[in-house]
């Protein structure tokens, strides 16, 4: 591309053309067009938004603060995953496993409870922390001491949709961006050559939001997550096989030239040279894209940790593989990683994700072994990379699950009054754990925390101040965290 | 902190407030407390640190008495005069709402118990304030907000030293517009050429490209005659096509549900068509609004769609608080909409607590849910599209019901109470496996008819008829039993018919019915035979309860004409759906002849409520919204529906008036009451908030450039003058909006080249003084309409049901699947497009294309890789690209410069230069036209608005 097309001056004059919503002009500024309200707050409280560069506007920014983690791999569980059958081991649950659950029997998303249920899974302690994890996830219990628990999440709604909306947007509604895309806006990508934001669907098939989950909202749709897994890969991406690399190189080159010469036409018009550049970019990505997502060059005993050599069990193979394509990407600059395990409701309830309400047992022994080992293996080969020093890993899922069985069933109900995430990596303690819910893993007692702090804590580690990273959206300072959110200070390390 | 609380309101259980109230009354018997000794010091010591003069936290002083009394953001009163026990105040400062402990324990120390107590004494003897010691605060909510002041009368002003060769003050407009371009000392630029201008007003108003001829006419036309080519494209159709899409983005229009289940809406179309007429029509702005909110009662069903357009969570769970939020959640997006589409005001922002800049108090939020109380997403008649003769019809059939239904329901008090059925009746319903037997009797054919289900479209796994007195199961069709029913449920693999006797249990072998809580399904055997015993079920695995017959008859039939029933659901104790009965279970506990009497006056009400369904069904419904009695709304505490306080009554917001209305206003007339109060020519904001999303299309940025927020927050007009001058014409002129656009389009603001100098992009880069017109990328439906048109494969079918370019997954939650094959059809412009949320177009989508979520008042302008990626490579566009091809060969002929110089008059309206042609000639020599033809496809010069 050449970037002298852009004179300086001009460019610098008219960095709103481009994404005309992100930079309010100095005209608007100098005029007091746009009332300064954000200015009357007191210094270190206004809000920050970034400058993008229209021509490019994934290009790196500086965090708020000295971060401690650079990029953020999060493992998204579709269909909320149990808390009682994984990481929330409690005695009391299994001494009063069969009797009725103390106080009013709740009324929860599909009805009325059975009787309190201890986890089929056993629960073991593991490395030196002594922290108890089920069996179900025997391979990420023995990381457990490299692990952060936040056992006191808690929600806003139980039904699916709203709550990925919640987890991955912090609003319940559709329609808002997502916690990939602020982290874009804010942040960019060390990474021109890639997507700064990649979400990894599941192999079999979307989560249940779809896309909320990695969308845009009223951020620029510059800033939206780009989907793609091991198995299919970005739409589009290729040159059909009909057209040769000679003839795509020639016409490109043409439309090159084409649009070259109607910019003179348009000196300094920053949205016509940003779509020149789009398309420079699109053709590294072309390069770029396949040669990561080709995991051929990854030897026996790393497709052996991740479990990407199962013969047995597919979906985990393609899962292992998901996994090491995030960790390609992560080593690669891309800023913003979304791992999918769990999918949108097919073939019945709980069948394609851990929406466990009727037979737990038989489903989630579909969903532990799919999750287990890839992950550890992510987490384990993360380690020996060295890449925990600048990667901030989480691990969330809906909201929690019923100590309970259903009434006249053998699964779980939904519950957002208590769940459990965790964290690993930068900046986070290791083998600690955060908050508790009840005897029963009911509800959140010790140190409740909202998925408002959870998103205020993973921006903090990435140099965001939640309060103040904002975008003007129709005359509100829009943030992840809305007007709520707290830092989860003693989780940091 | 919405969901602490609602913890803190779950765990507590019964709060101590009588007990304290108890007390605290004989205390204030006793001894008067004196508010300027006893109270205000406390108040200062405690409390005025952070509810003073200085920090006034959550908008709440304790040092100004009105404030005090009436509260702050939280829009409830703190202290409530005699009942100090009601008094969240005293909750506050004595800890009993442990989420709010006062002063917060950072702040300052806690008053002592006796302190407490002196308070509660106060309140308990009337919180007595004497008006000399009330204080006043300077900034109470107030109305000197620019949007809420009225439009004013402006007359132009005078403009002097004007270079009117360059740009004649043409219209009013251009005279606002160069006087604040003299302000800042910017020339004008010059009339844009005439080819870039009538591309322009194609793109702009119609949003495609002006055809060859349309552009060698304009060239070869005499001076002066601009105003009619606008005249003629705002009479064309197209028009409507490409406007009703920007109303459509704001008013969040889409044809899904959106959130998890997110199921297509096939009848919502008819808003969209309303739209796309209403502006080619040329429909007055008022009438416009006043229908959308209130069309059912002003003939207009269709106009209804603005109100249920928006995404709505349709998974139902007898966990009240999220069937309460749910609703919520319904009611809020009206508002929103409503307010945001009409005042440009965020009134949602008011929910949870008074709006933190606009003066917009908690209860005018909730006065205006009360407006919308009655209602509902759904489908409703058209009763405009209705035949007379079938209006008829209905309304004696519904008469006829409404007896039925009397009479039935005046059995009710004859039954035994519940738990006193007869004793032989057998279990409920269930699931899995349901047995009924009956005395033997020949047959050749069973059929089972569903009378009811909980919920949805009936399924049967498997229907199993014996042979009397064995266990062979002679519906099989391995037996050969023949399977008929009353209609199958569509394009399942999992679903068939001949599942219903393939001897194979669960979902994926099962039948569905076609029939909402109905239908039949029956087995013909070979040969007449004795039959004692029908086994059926839902799903035998367990896995699934849904879609239950939980009301149905088995009959029995030797010739397939008369029938005889064997056995049926009313031999079996009631099924709870949600714990309640079904409305026809009490017949088994009346006595034998009120039982009979009951059950056909049942039979009859089910057949006139099949009746008048089928007569609704003849005519066509539209996802219009549902129209019912206004539920009571009360203000929530914080927006917690666990936390109902006071009623409220339907009404606007108290800074703009009152519209009168009490609690018992019908809910109809509370939205026409509403619609009239926007539409009077006193409000400040409806014909401001219009003109400027006119003036925001046209020119890329509005006047004001947050055009659905015309608040405190939002930005303020670049030319407040004008914006008064547009608003104040436009209602001068019936709100017609086709006079806006001839207004604008005359001007010389908008005929100016959008050719940028230098000088200008340093004080104005993004143009909103309006120095040049503004030159911009077209959005993704512009994009796509100008290159089917290109290709000469634009389908001009206008109008009805929308083409999906979607393969859809009809289980509960819907999934959707781009199509690998296109047709005619999905050649239509994209209006036509069937908007699903979440699900954009797999080529276009990323063109910052909104899907309905939220409102989007103006849409963002992104450039990504993404969207090079698609218009090179995708599927689609190759597609279009060999069209093109073909096309220019057909109209150019063989020779290859012919049909470069067709090409570029087709996709730039202008010839090619001497370099352009031969490098193009040079390209499709070596590459083909195809190659050429995508370049094309994927320039600028092609995809801008210039």
């Amino acid at each position: 591309m050449n970037f002298d097309l852009l004179n300086r001056r001009g460019f610098l004059g008219s960095t709103a053309t481009g994404l005309s919503s992100i930079a309010l002009t100095h005209l608007l500024n100098q005029n007091s067009l746009l009332r300064p309200r954000a200015d009357d707050r007191e210094e270190g409280k206004r809000p920050i938004r970034p400058t993008i560069d229209p021509k490019n506007p994934n290009r790196a920014r500086a965090p708020h603060f000295s971060p401690a983690a650079k990029n953020v791999l999060v493992i998204f569980c579709a269909g909320a995953c149990s808390q009682l059958d994984t990481f929330d081991y409690k005695p009391e649950l299994v001494r009063r496993d069969g009797q009725p659950m103390p106080g009013d029997n709740v009324i929860t998303f599909q009805g009325e409870q059975g009787n309190l249920q201890k986890s089929p899974w056993e629960f073991k302690p593991r490395g030196e922390s002594g922290k108890m994890v089920s069996t179900l996830v025997d391979h990420i219990g023995e990381l457990a001491d490299d692990l952060c628990f936040i056992h006191s999440l808690t929600g806003k709604t139980n039904t699916h949709g709203p709550g990925e909306n919640f987890m991955s947007t912090g609003f319940t509604l559709d329609g808002f961006p997502s916690m990939g895309a602020w982290v874009t806006y804010a942040l960019g990508s060390e990474n021109q050559d890639l997507p700064a934001f990649v979400a990894i669907p599941d192999p079999r098939g979307t989560p249940q939001s779809s896309v909320n989950n990695w969308g845009p909202g009223f951020l620029p749709a510059v800033f939206q997550g780009t989907d793609f897994n091991a198995a299919s890969p970005i739409r589009n991406l290729v040159r059909p096989d009909r057209i040769s690399i000679e003839r795509d190189r020639a016409t490109r080159d043409y439309l090159r030239r084409l649009n070259e010469r109607h910019l003179q036409k348009f000196p300094g018009d920053s949205e016509l040279a940003a779509r020149i550049a789009s398309y420079e970019l699109a053709a590294r990505m072309q390069l770029s894209v396949p040669r990561i997502s080709d995991l051929s060059t990854e030897p026996a005993h790393i497709l052996s940790m991740y479990g990407a050599d199962d013969t047995e069990n597919k979906l985990k193979a393609q899962f292992a593989r998901n996994c090491i394509l995030a960790r390609r990407l992560i080593e690669n600059g891309v800023r913003f990683v979304q791992l999918f395990n769990g999918a949108y409701q097919t073939g019945g309830e709980g069948v394609s994700n851990w929406d466990g309400h009727k037979t737990i047992k038989k489903h989630y022994d579909i969903h532990g072994p799919i999750l287990d080992q890839p992950v550890a293996g992510l987490l384990k080969d993360l380690k020996q990379r060295g890449m925990l020093e600048d990667t901030l890993v989480v691990w969330c899922t809906e909201f929690g699950r019923m100590p309970t069985f259903q009434k006249g069933a053998s699964g779980r109900d939904h519950n957002p009054a208590g769940f459990t995430a965790w964290m690993a990596g930068a900046g986070v303690k290791r083998g600690y754990e955060y908050g508790a819910t009840d005897e029963f893993g009911y509800k959140a007692v010790d140190k409740p925390a909202t998925v408002y702090d959870f998103h205020a804590t993973i921006l903090h580690l990435l140099g965001l101040d939640h309060e103040r990273l904002s975008y003007y959206h129709n005359g509100i300072e829009r943030r992840l965290t809305d007007v709520h959110g707290h830092v989860i200070r003693d989780v940091l390390s | 902190m919405w969901f602490c609380c609602l913890l803190a309101v779950l765990g507590s259980g019964a709060s101590s407030d009588g007990m304290v109230q108890t007390e605290s009354d004989l205390a204030s018997v006793t001894d008067p407390v004196d508010f300027e000794s006893e109270i205000q010091p406390l108040l200062a010591t405690h409390c005025l640190a952070c509810h003073g003069p200085s920090r006034r936290e959550s908008n709440y002083r304790l040092d100004v008495k009105q404030i005090a009394m009436q509260g702050g953001d939280f829009g409830e009163p703190p202290i409530v005069p005699g009942r100090s026990g009601e008094s969240p105040l005293v909750a506050y400062i004595s800890g009993e709402d442990p989420d709010l402990v006062m002063p917060p324990s950072e702040q300052g120390s806690p008053m002592t118990p006796e302190q407490i107590d002196l308070v509660r004494r106060w309140i308990d003897q009337g919180a007595k304030w004497p008006e000399h010691l009330a204080g006043h605060d300077r900034e109470e909510i107030s109305t000197d907000h620019w949007a809420f002041q009225p439009i004013r009368h402006v007359e132009p002003p005078q403009v002097r030293d004007w270079p009117e060769a360059v740009f004649p003050l043409t219209n009013p407009i251009d005279r606002f517009v160069a006087k604040r371009l003299q302000e800042e000392s910017l020339e004008p630029s010059p009339p844009a050429d005439r080819t870039t201008l009538i591309r322009r007003i194609f793109l702009d108003l119609h949003g495609l490209q002006p055809d060859l001829s349309t552009v060698q006419a304009y060239q070869q036309a005499q001076p002066g005659s601009y105003s009619q080519w606008v005249d003629q494209l705002l009479a064309h159709p197209h028009y409507g096509e490409r406007w009703a899409r920007h109303w459509l983005d704001v008013v969040r229009f889409g044809e899904s549900t959106g959130f998890e289940v997110n199921r297509d809406r096939p009848n919502a179309f008819y808003y969209r068509d309303y739209v796309i007429d209403s502006l080619n029509q040329d429909k007055s702005y008022r009438d416009f609004v006043r229908e959308q909110l209130a069309g059912d009662i002003l003939g207009v069903d269709e106009a209804t769609g603005f109100l249920v357009g928006g995404p709505n969570d349709i998974v139902k769970s007898p966990d009240i608080n999220l069937t309460l939020m749910q609703r919520q959640d319904e009611l809020a997006d009206y508002v929103h909409t409503t307010s945001a589409s009409f005042l440009a005001l965020t009134v949602a922002c008011a929910r949870c607590h008074n709006h933190k800049f606009d003066a917009i108090l908690q209860k005018d939020y909730y006065a205006l849910q009360a407006v919308f109380a009655g209602v509902r997403h759904g489908e409703r008649p058209l009763k405009n599209q209705v035949p007379e003769t079938v209006r008829q019809s209905l309304s004696a059939r519904g008469a006829e019901l409404a007896a039925s239904q009397t009479k039935f329901e005046s059995y009710r008090e004859h039954a035994q109470p519940p738990g006193d059925e007869p004793a032989n009746l057998l279990e409920s319903v269930n699931a899995k496996r349901n047995t009924d037997r009956f005395t033997a009797r020949p047959a050749r054919f069973v059929r089972f008819t569903i009378e009811r289900t909980n919920g949805a479209e009936p399924c049967l796994d498997e229907l199993e008829v014996f042979a009397a007195g064995t266990d062979r199961n002679i519906a099989l069709a391995s037996e050969g039993g023949v399977a008929s029913s009353s209609g199958n449920y569509a394009n399942n693999p999992k679903h068939q018919l001949p599942h219903i006797h393939d001897g194979l249990y669960g979902n994926d072998k099962s039948w569905i019915s076609d029939t909402t809580e109905g239908g039949w399904v029956q087995i013909e055997f070979p040969e007449e035979i004795m039959v004692d015993r029908v086994d059926w079920g839902r799903d035998r695995t367990a896995v699934y309860s849904d879609r239950l017959a939980i009301g149905y008859r088995i009959a029995l039939s030797l010739d397939g004409q008369e029938w005889q029933v064997a056995s049926s659901s009313r031999q079996r104790k009631p099924f709870l759906v949600n714990g309640k009965e079904p409305e026809d279970a009490f017949v088994v506990r009346l006595e034998p002849e009120l039982a009979s009497q009951a059950r056909e006056e049942y039979q009859r009400l089910v057949g006139l409520r099949k009746q008048v369904a089928e007569l609704q069904a003849s005519t066509p419904t539209g996802y219009v919204g549902l129209f019912g009695p206004a539920e009571k709304i009360k203000r929530l505490h914080r927006g917690d529906p666990l936390e109902p306080r006071e009623e409220i009554i339907p009404d606007t917001l108290t800074v703009m008036g009152s519209l009168g209305l009490s609690g018992e206003t019908p809910e109809a007339e509370r939205r026409l009451k509403l619609a009239d109060w926007l539409v009077d020519e006193a409000n400040p904001l409806t014909a401001r908030v219009i003109v400027n999303r006119v003036w925001h299309y046209h020119f890329g940025a509005g006047l004001v450039d947050t055009p659905s927020d015309f608040g405190v927050n939002g930005a303020r007009p670049t030319h407040p003058e004008l914006l008064d001058w547009l608003a104040w014409q436009f209602m001068e002129h019936g709100w017609s909006l086709k006079w806006l656009h001839r207004q604008i389009l005359n001007s010389s603001t908008y005929r100016q080249s959008s050719a940028p100098r230098a000088e200008a992009n340093q004080v104005d880069a993004d143009g909103r003084l309006l120095w040049r017109f503004p030159p911009r990328r077209l959005e993704a439906e512009a994009i796509r309409d100008c290159v089917l048109q290109l290709s000469g494969k634009l389908n001009p079918k206008a109008g009805g049901p929308g083409f999906l370019l979607f393969e859809v997954d009809h289980e509960n939650v819907h999934h959707y699947f781009p199509l690998k094959e296109y047709t005619d059809e999905h050649f239509r412009r994209m209006i036509y497009m069937t908007k699903i949320r979440q699900e954009q177009d797999e080529v276009f989508g990323v063109f910052d294309c909104p899907d309905g979520g939220q409102t989007i008042p103006r849409r963002n302008r992104s450039t990504t890789a993404l969207q090079a990626l698609n218009l090179l490579n995708s599927r689609f566009m190759l597609q279009q690209a060999s069209f093109l091809a073909d096309r220019l060969q057909n109209e150019a002929g063989d020779r290859v410069k012919d049909q470069v110089r067709l090409a570029f008059e087709l996709a730039y309206s202008r010839q090619p230069a001497q370099d352009e042609l031969d490098e193009s000639v040079a390209l499709i020599e070596l590459h083909g036209l195809e190659a050429f033809c995508r370049a094309l496809l994927n320039s600028n010069e092609f995809l801008f608005l210039s």
